[in-house]
């Protein structure tokens, strides 16, 4: 792919993998904490069913996956092990970050032993607010970050000038 | 109608005193003489009792042996100081960001069964055959806690131990394997204790002093004005007051719950709340 790092792939092509890429999302999950429940009910469930937005759980390691889903709440014991299946993932690579405790902490803001937010470890494309988010709220997070990865340029991304975020309802994180 | 007011007050002059729990106590009292230093009965619900430092294992095996109580269910720790922090949930300040009030500095209380020292241990014990529990608790040094371990009466404690060990900083003689239990390796300090300071406070103050939504008492007193009110039906009642309380609930609530089917009586019931206001 040396013509994609260095951006000098045809527009049209660039905008076929795109495409190709963002409905074939395999999705490794940390669920940590409540927010699990919902996020396996809208990846698990008939009612929400997020594979038809060609998101694929389950894959056999994070070595196959493209998005890291974290859901709920990260402590500083978990967030070294985080940190280094996430860097097991190949690149290109999405985080969304589920629920108040994965945003920010949450409730356990002052806690011991939470860490304030996975985006102090690994960069964080959607951040899904609620304590925890409905199903409905994850997919929608699903796709505002296809939406990223639409109009993506790759060549940007692969040389780490990315730092954009999407919140899923709006809003800034700060 | 007299039989059941009976049955009622010999049950309350059954509860007033505790056979049972009174026996215990005396059992423990026998076995370990001047080791036991003060007891607290709840009659028909619970024992207490505070033994010195010396009998805690002592305590453990006679319960287990002589008692049946078999089951171990905890070891824990309590330290009472009172917060420098003060309890934020009900504070109007933050204390650690805007300091503390000099005269609202608490005493130090150790709960039921006393006790000289801020830090005790507890632990609870039960007979699965009796169905009856006793909790038994030991004053720990205030520099220094430490605390046999129960492991040769109970092997259960170990893990019980090891937590009690990192969330106080107490240290448990003749414990095989003292590693930290939950938190990680490196970490420093007793979370639990009072005096921990939580850094995530130094930087900001508790949200939830600035909390943007009405106080329950400013909520009810609106709910009582709105009450005052003449209201048609107790349905549309609660909702005019809901309506009244907040002036945005009420538009709030129709567009969004326009889509729903409920939507029409939910906007016509707020309508007529503010018509009441």
């Amino acid at each position: 792919m040396g013509l994609v790092e260095s951006g000098k792939m045809p527009k049209s092509i660039t905008k076929l993998l795109n495409i190709s890429r963002k409905y074939s999302l395999w999705m490794y999950q940390w669920g940590l904490a409540c927010c699990a429940l919902e996020m396996a009910a809208a990846i698990g469930s008939p009612r929400y069913d997020a594979m038809r937005l060609g998101v694929i759980p389950f894959p056999a390691s994070p070595r196959q996956a493209d998005l890291l889903i974290v859901s709920g709440t990260v402590t500083d014991k978990m967030a070294p092990a985080i940190l280094r299946l996430y860097e097991q993932m190949p690149d290109p690579k999405y985080v969304i970050s589920m629920g108040s405790c994965a945003n920010c902490g949450g409730p356990y803001w002052d806690s011991y032993s939470v860490t304030k937010g996975v985006d102090q470890i690994v960069p964080v494309d959607v951040y899904v607010p609620g304590c925890p988010p409905r199903p409905e709220a994850l997919l929608e997070g699903i796709v505002l970050l296809q939406e990223m990865i639409h109009n993506e340029d790759p060549a940007e991304r692969w040389k780490g000038n990315d730092g954009e975020y999407a919140v899923v309802g709006g809003g800034e994180i700060s | 109608m007299s039989t059941t007011e009976d049955v009622a007050t010999e049950q309350e002059e059954e509860v007033e005193t505790d056979a049972v729990r009174e026996a215990i106590a005396g059992a423990f009292a026998e076995h370990l003489g001047d080791g036991l230093l003060d007891q607290h009965i709840v009659p028909g619900r619970d024992l207490t009792i505070r033994v010195d430092a010396g009998s805690w294992v002592s305590a453990a095996r006679f319960a287990r042996d002589r008692l049946g109580m078999t089951w171990f269910d905890f070891v824990a720790g309590i330290d009472w100081l009172p917060s420098p922090f003060g309890r934020e949930m009900e504070a109007e300040q933050d204390w650690v960001v805007h300091g503390r009030d000099e005269q609202e500095t608490e005493e130090m209380s150790t709960g039921v069964a006393g006790g000289d020292s801020r830090f005790q241990a507890f632990m609870r014990l039960h007979s699965t055959e009796e169905h009856i529990g006793v909790t038994i608790k030991t004053d720990l040094a205030n520099d220094a806690p430490a605390i046999d371990t129960l492991i040769a009466v109970y092997p259960g404690a170990n893990w019980h131990e090891r937590e009690l060990s990192e969330m106080f900083g107490v240290d448990v003689v003749g414990h095989p394997d003292l590693r930290a239990l939950y938190l990680p390796t490196d970490f420093e300090g007793n979370p639990l204790r009072k005096d921990f300071p939580l850094v995530a406070r130094r930087v900001k103050p508790w949200p939830g002093i600035v909390d943007v939504e009405g106080m329950p008492e400013e909520e009810e007193a609106a709910d009582e004005s709105a009450e005052a009110a003449p209201a048609t039906g107790d349905s549309t009642q609660g909702a005019s007051t809901e309506g009244a309380s907040t002036e945005g609930a009420s538009t709030e609530g129709a567009s969004t719950e326009g889509v729903s089917t409920e939507g029409a009586s939910t906007e016509g019931e707020s309508a007529e709340g503010e018509s009441a206001e």
